[in-house]
């Protein structure tokens, strides 16, 4: 297959330069979710505790499991952010040392740049996430059934959905050059609207059809059906059907999006300029 | 240096600071953006946290001292944002002049050192300000949540002596910046520290014991404190007076030791590798 060796090229490639910065990798995949997403809301979560139970929760979402609540929405979280700002951050570094216009001459895909650096993003959020539910179970008290392997499927949709996510983000650095801000406020909105801190029956009624309508809501619910045994939003093979049509648009449209904006660098000669 | 030659050159690099400042409108697009959503988010974290359970809410308030969930969250975010412009302003000023390379530039001038080291806070301080602002106006007309003038008063003289102690701590770290010579990873661990300990957005009562001691020693955890009391919890200025005068002490004493190590900085730069090493 001509794409799949210079894609685990940039795997490799992305693979050694996080390996080469170990705790900048670790605070961004691995701790500041923790502290900045979990612990936060885990001590907001507690004062509503009565008698060490939270009813308000199993109340509102079939579940009285707040660690595990809280630490499947961080695997989620965890690789929205990874895929995000891994590409984000490569295609910027690129651009800065002068090696994307040389990438770019290459024989190559274009796009191979980014699904290379959104598959190795991957890998290393989808670790970092695991390592989340672990300490979730080991240190907060977290329950997880064990149904909750019948959930990959689910987190598999995720990827497919990011990896088109990591197409748009791509076009967006490509085009505005520092897209810092974008891609902040891209993944906490995501992250907010995925359900990840709340159950998304909780935002407003005339923001819940933009949760509807991202794969990543509906995978994170199946996750948490299984794992948790919370009350699903639609029927579980609805909702698989649901997050399949989601991430097959979202790689569409990115995918679309990355070649307009690549061809409109290239007519207008700015891919260096930063 | 006379001390109206200081103040022009406090005034100058002032100036400066908030030219740089209006030149980067993302700067202004986040004191108003961020501190209407990000507390929104966790307004609707803690509706699904007690799900419209009586006695979930009433154990939050038993815990937080105020039943307004809501003002409780917006308060605690606003002293974050707060702090965080402080670090990303003030406390990375000397820092940026060393990798723009114009900080031994500046150190060569005869200008005071506070001067240097204060200059960029009253622009950072007009963000601030209009951050408080827009959390003041979205808690009265968002919120719908009562503040008389006298609650507003008692608010607007927490947020007064809480400005050394918050600038103080800024200058502090620009100072200890030039040495450490790692502004990001500082300002991240002390952004986790102060989320996780301070009661941004938890009451601070839910804490184990000794986490509880460890808040109780950061003064950040005291401004939420006051300010909450002052606006949902009806203290008086009488209950309020003894906090104002500790942060406003504490606050002065850490404007001086800035100036002081920066003094000590400035002299460990003269005679090791200047301040162009970085």
């Amino acid at each position: 297959m001509p794409l799949l060796r210079p894609v685990l090229a940039v795997v490799r490639r992305d693979l050694r330069t996080a390996a080469r910065y170990p705790l900048g990798m670790t605070n961004f995949v691995l701790l500041s979710p923790f502290y900045q997403l979990i612990l936060p809301s885990l001590l907001l979560g507690s004062a509503f505790l009565v008698q060490g139970r939270s009813v308000g929760l199993a109340a509102m979402a079939g579940t009285s499991d707040l660690p595990g609540f809280l630490f499947t929405g961080a695997l989620v979280q965890s690789l929205l952010l990874g895929t995000c700002w891994g590409v984000n951050l490569t295609l910027s570094m690129d651009r800065e040392l002068g090696t994307l216009e040389h990438n770019f001459l290459a024989p190559l895909r274009r796009d191979t740049f980014v699904l290379g650096s959104a598959l190795a993003s991957l890998v290393i959020s989808t670790l970092a996430g695991v390592l989340l539910l672990v300490l979730g179970e080991v240190l907060f008290g977290a329950r997880y059934l064990s149904a909750v392997v019948l959930a990959m499927p689910a987190l598999l949709l995720t990827m497919v959905a990011l990896v088109g996510l990591a197409h748009l983000i791509a076009a967006a650095v490509l085009l505005l050059r520092q897209a810092d801000m974008i891609v902040d406020g891209v993944t906490f909105a995501l992250a907010v609207l995925s359900g990840v801190l709340f159950p998304v029956t909780v935002l407003p009624v005339w923001v819940r059809p933009l949760a509807l309508a991202l794969p990543t809501t509906y995978a994170l619910d199946v996750l948490r059906h299984q794992a948790l045994g919370t009350a699903p939003l639609l029927p579980v093979p609805l909702a698989y059907a649901a997050a399949s049509g989601g991430a097959v648009a979202l790689v569409v449209v990115g995918r679309w999006t990355f070649r307009r904006a690549e061809r409109r660098l290239e007519a207008a000669g700015t891919l260096v300029q930063h | 240096m006379s001390t109206p030659d200081g103040l022009r050159a406090f005034g100058a690099t002032a100036r400066k600071e908030w030219r740089t400042v209006r030149r980067y409108l993302a700067n202004l697009a986040f004191v108003v953006f961020w501190p209407l959503v990000l507390p929104a988010v966790y307004v609707l974290e803690a509706r699904g946290f007690a799900g419209g359970e009586a006695r979930a809410l009433g154990a939050f308030a038993a815990r937080a001292g105020t039943a307004e969930v809501a003002g409780f969250l917006y308060l605690g975010w606003a002293v974050f944002i707060w702090l965080t412009i402080v670090l990303w302003g003030p406390g990375a000023s000397l820092r940026d002049e060393q990798l723009r390379g114009s900080l031994e530039s500046l150190f060569l001038t005869p200008s005071p050192r506070w001067a240097i080291l204060f200059g960029s806070a009253p622009a950072h301080l007009v963000l601030a300000m209009a951050m408080l602002a827009t959390v003041g106006l979205t808690l009265r007309l968002g919120l719908g949540l009562a503040v008389g003038p006298a609650a507003a008063l008692r608010a607007l003289a927490v947020v007064a002596a809480s400005v050394p102690l918050l600038f103080g701590t800024g200058a502090l770290l620009g100072a200890l910046v030039l040495w450490l010579r790692d502004a990001s990873g500082l300002f991240m661990l002390l952004r986790g520290l102060f989320t996780v300990l301070c009661g941004v957005t938890y009451p601070v009562a839910v804490l184990p014991g000794w986490a509880q001691a460890t808040a109780a020693a950061l003064p950040p955890t005291h401004v939420i404190g006051a300010l909450r009391a002052a606006l949902l919890g009806g203290a008086r200025l009488a209950q309020l007076w003894e906090t104002i005068a500790l942060l406003a002490a504490v606050g002065l004493g850490l404007c001086a030791a800035a100036v002081l190590l920066l003094g000590r900085v400035e002299r460990h730069a003269r005679h090791g590798r200047g301040f162009e090493w970085y």
